[in-house]
């Protein structure tokens, strides 16, 4: 993906979507990356005994998945100064993460261009279960 | 019926206080697992020549990296993995099952392998909706060798009783 410029960019644009699916073998990685080792995460009985379903993906992996969305949009000439999302819903393995992200506003300020955008996760029938917004900024061709 | 968790006035006392400052090491063998985790192929994230030749200073730790734990037996979590950060706020939660809440972080630069941050926290807000107790606590964290601030963050985690 070539560098995005503030420029190019329109309030409403959907940004380049980032699908996931998380293998149990993911987790157990992102269980060691992170340090998060809760069980709920790879041992399905004991998920089960918390009254879960089943296994779920960690919430903090899912913000992270939609950082790698940002990253990988705003390129390296652009930065991600705030970001977040809320955890409203689970998301299971072997199931799809829809990463998505639409911009909501876009000004300049103090020689900076900005871009807001709203971000969420989301299920394949649609369900969006991280919701979050962002604030990046990116290069002018100026 | 009664409230899982009573907002307390001896509970919002400790709004605020602040804990003792926790030190993280930023490694590259860290950011690159962490990387991995996530499923990123970004090399930005695991060459330190590649990384180097954009202008960084080594290895760019993935959004959302900033608070991974460097790991003792006698300081952190066997499960979670964060440290039991002395001073600040203390509340007996109810543990029957925790979920994250969501995650907030503003960034003032980037964090790369080599870097030393440290992190003080505090209790930021509590609220109790049914058997759910939802708690904030906000960081601060400081690159330890320009003591500049790179990152502000706001974690809420969902304690069920």
């Amino acid at each position: 993906m070539g560098q995005v410029y503030f420029e190019d960019v329109n309030t409403g644009d959907e940004i380049p979507q980032l699908r996931k699916n998380c293998s149990t073998q993911q987790l157990v990685l992102w269980a060691a990356g992170s340090g998060d080792f809760y069980q709920i995460h790879y041992d399905k009985d004991f998920a089960q005994s918390t009254g879960l379903k089943g296994l779920i993906v960690h919430g903090a992996l899912k913000n992270a998945f939609l950082g790698q969305l940002l990253h990988d949009w705003a390129g390296e000439a652009g930065s991600l100064r705030k970001f977040g999302c809320a955890y409203r819903g689970m998301d299971e393995p072997d199931q799809d993460i829809i990463c998505r992200g639409v911009i909501t506003k876009k000004y300049s300020e103090g020689g900076e261009h900005f871009i807001e955008l709203d971000v969420w996760t989301e299920k394949p029938d649609g369900t969006k279960t991280s919701p979050g917004t962002a604030l990046v900024t990116l290069p002018g061709r100026g | 019926m009664a409230e899982v968790f009573e907002i307390t006035d001896e509970v919002k006392a400790q709004f605020g206080v602040e804990t003792a400052p926790w030190v993280y090491e930023v490694t590259t063998t860290s950011v690159r697992m962490y990387a991995r985790g996530i499923g990123s192929t970004d090399p930005i994230h695991y060459d330190v020549d590649f990384a180097k030749s954009q202008g960084f200073r080594s290895i760019v730790a993935p959004l959302g990296y900033v608070g991974t734990p460097a790991f003792s037996p006698e300081t952190n979590d066997a499960t979670f993995g964060f440290p039991r950060r002395q001073g600040g706020a203390r509340l007996n939660l109810p543990m029957k099952g925790l979920l994250d809440g969501g995650t907030e972080t503003e960034y003032f630069d980037y964090i790369c392998a080599g870097d030393t941050l440290v992190e003080t926290s505090h209790l930021a807000d509590v609220k109790v909706k049914g058997n759910m107790v939802f708690v904030t606590n906000e960081s601060v964290f400081k690159n330890q060798a320009t003591g500049q601030v790179v990152a502000k963050q706001r974690l809420t985690s969902i304690h069920l009783g």
